[in-house]
């Protein structure tokens, strides 16, 4: 009865005051919004569960080179194959490989991306074929049919559904290949695949630097950590290191989560940083609605002391306060998972439409199960947090005073510490959140407009892939490559067409090399450099500026000596006398042949834009000497602007179709468009930590003011007696500021260094940016808010005559 | 003697959008250098409108108010503020002292808005004026540390610390016991034998009956101004 009493009292309070209702709700519902987001979107992502039996126990083994952690196929088999005779942590240890599948039928062909398995991929996958069976160990041995699965959609689109598809044959890869099965929509195993082949990677009789690369995952034996595993694995491939030095030079490997895996090994330091930040932006919310509720518990101190002198217990009044905080963090709590679950659904909407790639399948981004228990939690531990600590201050003063005199006497010098202590709590706060926003807001906003040392804006790029059976020969592979530009010439929209390995912005070969006359010793740490195969006019279409010597011409082709063009950085790194013409060296992994500098070029950015690419030397070496099968065509237009120019998608495409019916042209997109579907994913957290940085200003912003306006109206009296004493207006004006001051120097000397610290730990990871300007620019926005803070309630107090201010109450 | 303050025709008005109320009307007053007077009436009549338009703390609607022979009604804030600081001291009924601050520091806080006193200057005069209240050995106590009667001292010391020329005091008894308040009028009484101009309004019959010359208002006006000898105290203070 008491407990329905309280709570229909709270809930008329909270009716009775809409605006103070209306604010402690919408700050509420600001931390406890971004809160279950960011749980819902951590959660549906890198920490959900695989949906299988052994789902906890599924890792992905990956390459570390040069301290970098890579993933996918990085593996090289020889060094598979080895660890696979020794390995002891799993029960299933085993490799896929991945490649570009071309696929054609009668009338026509597409590209997409094939795994190459074995039976245990779909065991502990728990995979069901939909129609015909999954593939077997036996379909990759030699002389066996060429067999394929194929996804629902693939099933779907190419063959409309055609229920008597098994039997069927589809060129893959120019070679004839039996569909033996059709997998459900819902098998997406490790990542979204259309076609899954038979495994035929080996390393027998090939040689080790020729060696193909697979993609290794395991599961641990029960009982085995991620410590263990990685221990051992480290142990192994230094072996390996020892034992092939040149090849395994700075090479090692690690043990991971496929979740931890798809999200790349900076996530981590993301989810911390988020994390962080949505728990700074959750406790000033509970500072906020806490003082704000221990304000009104003030203002109600002479409701409190006639309860108590009346024989109300302490508990009830807690109790009674405590419910106030209850229905308040309830109705936001509510609100939250409403807006959080639209946002998700808007950012899942975002991410699928901006991301160059398919979700992983174990994504889940909305609200769910574990969403809505997660909310009730925090939605609770906010309401006591909020609730408990005003309630034990407001109902522990001396209520007899209170009762005679009226005044707020004794617990105002009380109040006016815990005051002090909130505003430069919020201070810390806001810094720290602040700083650790605009420094991740700042890092993509410097990548997005970096300076990639090549003209991005009017190029339109596709990627083809010759079939390996039939380009085997470096000639065909010329041929073809002098066909498809002539022909791409011959459309009048098109004014230029180039060939690279490697677009900027993407990811280049990044590979040990060897400087002649360079003894590395016995345990050699070979330097590493991007290796780009261009084509000759690539530095002309692409803007990029000649240095010293000269660039790839005629006299560059299969037979003569090889030659490379390369950037500032690789002389800079590798030349220390700056000399770097006619200097040679050499690839350890997959040259015998000494390249020789021929020129020096301005340095171009491949990969992310972050410190460790940017920093990366990069060798361009000509495609006329080694020309690869897969390709990307650069094409500058006649209009200056490529984005703009009708149907281009399409000219290119059927033009390239037209050279080889068997190599359709894939990624077909501008350049800038490529750059950022690269970017998404930063782009992504850095508009999160835009609405973090939103968040924190205006919870920071409301919070300081909040206090400062609130502890300055409870001292309107003293500024009245002040006045009366002979202050003018800019006396009160400094006093007070001083005051401020005070709080926001304590506060920004805890929370500029707590704020640098983060993001220095961010910088680490290229995913934070510190500069002076934020440095400068946060603490000057802090003092800037707390300035108005004690600006306008003074201002306020300074309209009345002093003799009101004398008997303000 | 020398005329300190001089009010003629002075009216206050409050307004709201539908009541106007006459606090004040017609306050013809002269006040002399070293005279102690009091102001007494009823409840509401308009005294400590009236004390607190002597102290510059409020404007009034009408008339003259001559201080030191300057005219004060049309004089900016910052004036105001600046003749509040040096030419008057105020003693308030509920001490008003600021709890964060010593008592030291209460004394010194009028002073600390004078640019013309050095450290040392202020200091001295802290001191002094604490020294004739006989708190100078409760310094570093804060208000909370102090009884009423002890507050109320070292209000009076905040209010002579400066060498104000009148001390407006708004019933400085009336939050004290008897054997405190008879402490406190008699700091008046040592005050004004020492030549401190003083200003009171109390309720208090026997504080009343101290002053040498009273006024007796009665809805905003004065209905009677003449020396204690001539009045009925508990009449006119009633």
């Amino acid at each position: 009865m008491n407990i329905l009493s309280d709570i229909n009292f709270a809930f008329r309070t909270l009716i009775k005051n809409p605006k103070f209702t209306a604010l402690t709700i919408f700050v509420m519902t600001t931390g406890l919004t971004l809160c279950i987001y960011m749980f819902s979107f951590i959660h549906g992502s890198l920490v959900a569960p695989l949906p299988f039996e052994n789902g906890e126990r599924i890792r992905a083994v990956d390459t570390i080179y040069n301290g970098m952690q890579y993933q996918g196929t990085s593996f090289r088999v020889h060094d598979f194959e080895d660890i696979k005779k020794r390995v002891q942590s799993y029960e299933v240890f085993d490799a896929y490989d991945q490649g570009t599948v071309n696929l054609s039928t009668t009338d026509r062909a597409v590209k997409y991306t094939g795994h190459y398995v074995k039976e245990s991929f779909f065991e502990i996958s728990e995979a069901k074929p939909q129609l015909g069976r999954l593939l077997t160990n036996d379909d990759g041995l030699s002389g066996a049919e060429p067999v394929t699965l194929i996804s629902h959609t693939l099933w779907q689109n190419m063959f409309a559904g055609d229920k008597d598809i098994l039997g069927k044959k589809l060129r893959i890869n120019t070679e004839p290949t039996t569909i033996v099965g059709v997998m459900p929509d819902s098998y997406q195993f490790p990542s979204a695949g259309r076609i899954w082949l038979p495994y035929t990677t080996t390393a027998k009789g090939i040689a080790r630097k020729d060696g193909d690369y697979v993609a290794v995952y395991g599961v641990l034996k029960p009982g085995i950590s991620d410590e263990q595993a990685n221990a051992e694995l480290r142990s192994l491939m230094a072996e390996l290191e020892e034992s092939y030095p040149k090849l395994n030079s700075n090479t090692s490997a690690h043990v991971w989560t496929l979740q931890s895996a798809a999200m790349g090994s900076g996530t981590p330091t993301i989810i911390l940083a988020m994390e962080l930040a949505v728990g700074f932006i959750l406790l000033l919310a509970c500072i906020n609605v806490g003082n704000l509720l221990f304000s009104r518990a003030i203002e109600k101190g002479k409701e409190t002391a006639i309860r108590t002198a009346l024989g109300a217990p302490r508990s009830r009044l807690i109790m009674q306060m405590m419910w106030e905080s209850t229905l308040i963090c309830t109705i936001s709590g509510v609100l939250a998972v409403l807006f959080a679950g639209l946002w998700l659904e808007v950012a899942n909407k975002d991410l699928l439409s901006s991301f160059p790639f398919d979700p992983p399948f174990w994504w889940n981004i909305q609200i769910t199960q574990s969403s809505i228990i997660a909310a009730i939690v925090i939605t609770l531990v906010t309401a006591l947090i909020t609730g408990i600590l005003p309630a034990l201050k407001a109902t522990s003063g001396d209520f007899n005073a209170t009762l005679r005199d009226g005044t707020r006497g004794a617990q105002s010098k009380a109040s006016g510490r815990l005051s002090k202590m909130i505003v430069i709590s919020e201070v810390v706060l806001s810094c720290a959140l602040l700083l650790l926003s605009t420094g991740m807001v700042y890092s993509v906003n410097q990548q997005n407009n970096i300076d990639y040392g090549t003209t991005i804006e009017d190029i339109f790029t596709a990627r083809v892939g010759l079939p390996e059976a039939e380009y085997k020969s470096d000639e065909k592979r010329l041929q073809y490559y002098q066909n498809l530009k002539a022909t791409l010439l011959a459309e009048p929209e098109i004014s230029a067409v180039s060939l690279t390995r490697t677009i900027p912005g993407n990811g280049a070969s990044y590979q040990n090399i060897l400087l002649e006359g360079v003894d590395y010793g016995k345990k050699p740490q070979y330097p590493s450099s991007s290796s780009v195969g261009v084509d000759h006019n690539y530095f002309s279409v692409m803007t990029i500026n000649l240095r010293e010597g000269r660039l790839f011409d005629s006299r560059d082709k299969i037979g003569s000596p090889l030659t490379a063009v390369v950037t500032d950085k690789f002389v800079n790194k590798f030349f220390k006398d700056g000399v770097a013409l006619g200097k040679r060296f050499k690839f350890i992994e997959t040259d015998n042949d000494w390249y020789t500098v021929i020129g020096v070029v301005n340095d171009v950015i491949h990969g992310q834009p972050m410190s460790f690419n940017i920093e990366k030397p990069t060798a361009f070496i000509s495609i006329q000497q080694t020309p690869k099968r897969f390709m990307s065509v650069v094409i500058k237009t006649v209009a200056s602007d490529a984005q703009n120019v009708p149907n281009l998608a399409k000219i290119v495409a059927d033009s390239i179709q037209k050279v080889e019916r068997d190599a359709p042209a894939y990624d077909i997109k501008t350049l800038r468009n490529s750059i950022i579907g690269r970017n998404a994913g930063m782009n992504f957290v850095s508009e999160l930590f835009l609405v973090f940085a939103a968040a924190s200003m205006v919870l920071a912003f409301s919070g300081i003011y909040g206090v400062m306006s609130n502890t300055i109206i409870q001292k309107t009296q003293e500024i009245g007696i002040r006045r009366a004493l002979g202050a003018d207006n800019s006396d009160i004006y400094k006093y007070f500021i001083k005051q401020g001051l005070k709080q926001l120097v304590i506060g920004l000397a805890i929370g500029v260094p707590m704020g640098v610290a983060l993001v220095t730990m961010l910088e680490e990871s290229s995913i934070a940016q510190g500069s002076l300007m934020l440095y400068f620019s946060v603490p000057a926005f802090i003092s800037f808010i707390i300035l108005l803070a004690v600006y306008y309630p003074v201002s306020r107090a300074l309209k009345m005559e002093p003799c009101e201010a004398l008997r303000h109450e | 003697m020398k005329t300190l303050i001089k009010l003629a025709n002075l009216k206050k008005v409050f307004s709201t959008d539908e009541v106007e109320t006459h606090a004040l009307s017609d306050i013809n007053l002269e006040i002399k250098q070293g005279e102690y007077l009091s102001i007494a009436g009823p409840s509401g009549c308009g005294k400590s409108t009236l004390l607190s338009i002597l102290g510059l703390l409020d404007t009034s609607s009408e008339g003259c108010y001559t201080l030191n022979g300057h005219d004060v009604v049309d004089i900016n804030a910052k004036q105001r503020a600046a003749i509040r600081n040096k030419e008057i001291g105020f003693v308030f009924q509920s001490f008003n002292l600021i709890s964060e601050l010593t008592v030291a520091e209460n004394v010194a806080l009028p002073l600390t808005y004078r640019k013309d006193l050095s450290k040392t200057e202020r200091t001295e005069l802290v001191t002094a004026a604490l020294e004739k209240v006989d708190m100078g050995h409760r310094t570093k106590h804060y208000p909370s540390q102090l009884s009423g009667g002890q507050q109320q001292r070292v209000a009076v010391a905040r209010a002579i610390a400066g060498n104000p020329s009148i001390i407006l005091a708004d019933e400085p008894t009336g939050n004290l016991d008897s054997k405190n308040a008879e402490l406190v009028m008699a700091l008046l009484d040592k005050l004004h034998a020492e030549g401190a101009t003083i200003c009171m309004v109390t309720h208090d019959p026997r504080g009343a009956k101290r002053a040498e010359r009273i006024i007796e208002i009665f809805d905003g006006r004065i209905v009677s101004d003449s020396p204690t000898s001539e009045t009925h105290i508990e009449e006119a203070v009633a």
